[in-house]
């Protein structure tokens, strides 16, 4: 080593680095107080750095951050050693492989760009780009699709982009709107992929999922097959109620109010309940398959995971949408919802008998003073009828409900 | 095949049932609620079904043809570039074996392409579509260019690039070998070695055998002629000769 090269090699560094608590007890004018000077570090505060007399200050401030940080990396290695094995490891190979790679590509493809980041609405590129508009070949083709489709070309038939988009934004609409009247929607995807589409876009729209068999006759025999799904009585703020216990275990178990199904080929069976059960559908029609079998058609490939991803994330965006709108309607007091016909015959059914235990609580005080009131009492177990008519008429008023807003059965969350 | 309309009709059909409700509207009781989505599907109409109109028409009905044909069906999609590829791949079909990225990330791909500034395009390595492209280009902004000269100038455009690309390749194996870089054997060289080494072995079989065949005749024709001089096998190279004297003894 060249020695006079040594103060211009490291004299910065000399410099730059720290002093040490020996050194600075030096510069101090003041005795050391043992307790403060091995106390942890307090939070760095700013200090003057310009003067040329606070030389002890901006040491003190570097002191403190580099304590900080050694605190900051004590933390991290910690919780590095916390971390479960295979988590521990995968995060191990981000850090190491962070500044591999090329510049070049700025902006590299992620599968499930959709399901990270869901669109509110898809446009003709990002359909195109998805594989959207890709149909079957044309010999597989089902005619009645043929007004969604734009031309053939290389031997199968290509989707219009145009219809994709609008019939797209329909379904989203259709979504959004039951979302926010608070009807129960259900995602369907039962193809090997469509999992985390599915489950994405029943988690933005609060709804429910099924990505394996669906179980035929879950809608028309419903009340074998879901005899033992649990219930939820919620009010307009989605606050589970009390005191339906009992009607909960007699009540039906509940129908979907809209079916979103992504591979209608495979779920005839699905489609066919709700078309019996009256439940509107929405589903991916690709050129091969039956217009007919969904209320509203999405002209698009239904074998593109990609394609299908986007769609499913729109549609969970449009949910998520109406899910919001009616949470703030609620907070302002607009329900949005009626209580189905079931629950609110419940409801009266139990107001009247404790209007009929009050008054016979009533009842019973004045029969003990005299005849008549007692044979009153009993004559009301005649007007059963015309009590039930009244109490009809409250509950149409909705005068029943109380404070807390009408109750509606839920799935459990 | 009949059709099923009841997916297509489900409003209509919950209104009507709604709309039964006479007896208990007569007695003045409350009627039936309709669903959830009610009033989302009647604000929300489906859409037209089972219509068809008269497809999109991307080339002219032919002329000579007497009465149309297939009206309703979807026509042909094409684009000027599809002449153009066909040639392109027809004269040169060996680049269709380099391997070309089908995925497009924001479907937006085209709008960083701008073929008035030559062949090599940001994100797109060159290739056959290149060469289409820039000849639709010239075609497009050359006045008086015929399809030909067209192709002709975005071609040897393509020759002068691939000849770079391959000279840097060339020499970016001359310079890394120079500071010492070991490339390891090709999959050519590699299979010669396995061929070599299997054809060795067949060698040092077929010798044993023919050993095997000459005694025997050699134990038939001992007492008749006496012994003859059997190893006539052409034992030219050094590998067969080590293999001859691996190879087993002559049972006697």
């Amino acid at each position: 080593m060249i020695i006079r090269n040594l103060a211009i090699r490291h004299g910065r560094r000399a410099l730059a680095s720290p002093v040490s608590r020996p050194w600075l007890r030096l510069f101090s004018t003041q005795p050391t107080d043992m307790a403060t000077a091995f106390a942890p570090a307090p939070a760095p505060t700013p200090a003057p750095v310009t003067t040329s007399t606070s030389s002890t200050a901006v040491t003190q401030q570097s002191l403190d951050e580099a304590e900080a940080l050694k605190e900051a990396k004590r933390i991290r290695e910690l919780q590095f050693k916390n971390m479960p094995g295979e988590f521990r490891e995968l995060r191990h190979l981000e850090k190491r492989t962070k500044s591999l790679g090329s510049e070049i590509v700025l902006d590299a493809y992620v599968p499930d760009e959709s399901l990270k980041n869901p669109p509110d609405d898809a446009s003709l590129e990002m359909l195109m780009a998805s594989q959207a508009h890709m149909g079957h070949n044309t010999s597989s083709w089902n005619p009645a699709n043929s007004r969604y489709i734009y031309g053939v070309r290389a031997g199968i038939h290509i989707i219009s982009l145009e219809s994709i988009a609008s019939h797209l934004r329909r379904a989203a609409r259709v979504v959004e709107e039951v979302a926010y009247r608070g009807g129960l929607i259900l995602f369907v995807g039962t193809r090997r992929g469509h999992m985390p589409a599915v489950v994405r876009a029943a988690e933005l729209a609060g709804a429910c999922h099924l990505f394996e068999k669906w179980t035929p006759g879950t809608i028309t025999n419903r009340d074998q097959i879901l005899a033992s799904a649990p219930l939820l009585m919620v009010n307009h703020q989605d606050e589970p109620l009390n005191g339906f216990v009992e009607h909960l275990q007699d009540r039906r178990p509940l129908v979907p109010d809209l079916v979103v199904c992504l591979n209608p080929l495979e779920n005839y069976t699905l489609l066919y309940e709700c078309g019996l059960a009256s439940v509107p559908t929405i589903g991916i029609i690709d050129t091969d398959a039956d217009p007919t079998c969904v209320t509203y058609q999405i002209p698009a490939n239904d074998d593109s995971l990609r394609a299908v991803s986007l769609i499913a994330a729109v549609l969970g965006r449009a949910g998520q949408r109406g899910q919001k709108r009616r949470r703030e309607a609620a907070v302002e007091g607009i329900v949005t919802w009626e209580t189905p016909d079931e629950d609110q015959r419940f409801i009266d059914r139990k107001i009247y008998l404790d209007e009929k235990e009050k008054a016979e609580i009533e009842a019973a005080r004045p029969q003990m003073q005299s005849g008549p009131a007692a044979e009153q009492a009993t004559r009301e177990d005649f007007n059963t009828e015309q009590k039930f008519a009244e109490a009809f008429k409250n509950g149409n008023t909705g005068g029943p409900q109380g404070r807390r807003g009408p109750p509606r059965a839920s799935r459990r969350r | 095949m009949g059709r099923n309309f009841r997916a297509a009709r489900v409003y209509e059909t919950v209104r009507d049932f709604l709309e039964t409700d006479v007896v208990k509207r007569a007695a003045g009781q409350r009627p039936r609620k309709p669903p959830a989505w009610f009033s989302a599907v009647q604000m929300i109409p489906p859409t037209e079904l089972l219509t068809r109109p008269h497809s999109i028409q991307h080339s002219p009905p032919d002329a000579n043809a007497r009465r149309p044909h297939n009206i309703y069906r979807p026509t042909k999609i094409v684009y000027p570039e599809d002449q153009m590829r066909y040639q392109f791949y027809k004269d040169h079909p060996w680049e269709l074996a380099r391997p070309k990225l089908l995925l497009e990330h924001d479907g937006k791909d085209g709008r960083h392409r701008d073929w008035s500034k030559g062949l090599r395009q940001p994100g797109m390595a060159l290739s056959g579509e290149s060469v289409v492209q820039r000849q639709l280009w010239l075609l497009e902004n050359t006045p008086g260019m015929s399809v030909a000269e067209a192709y002709d100038a975005a071609r040897h455009e393509f020759y002068k690039l691939r000849q770079q690309e391959d000279i840097t390749r060339r020499i970016a194996v001359e310079e890394a070998r120079y500071v010492g870089a070991y490339f390891g054997k090709g999959p050519i060289q590699v299979s010669m070695i396995n061929e070599d080494k299997a054809y060795d072995e067949w060698r040092v079989w077929a010798y044993g055998h023919i050993q095997k065949a000459a005694a025997l005749q050699e134990q038939g024709s001992a007492q008749v002629i006496g012994t003859p001089d059997v190893l006539d096998v052409d034992v030219d190279d050094e590998g067969a000769a080590a293999a001859a004297s691996e190879a087993p003894a002559i049972p006697q």
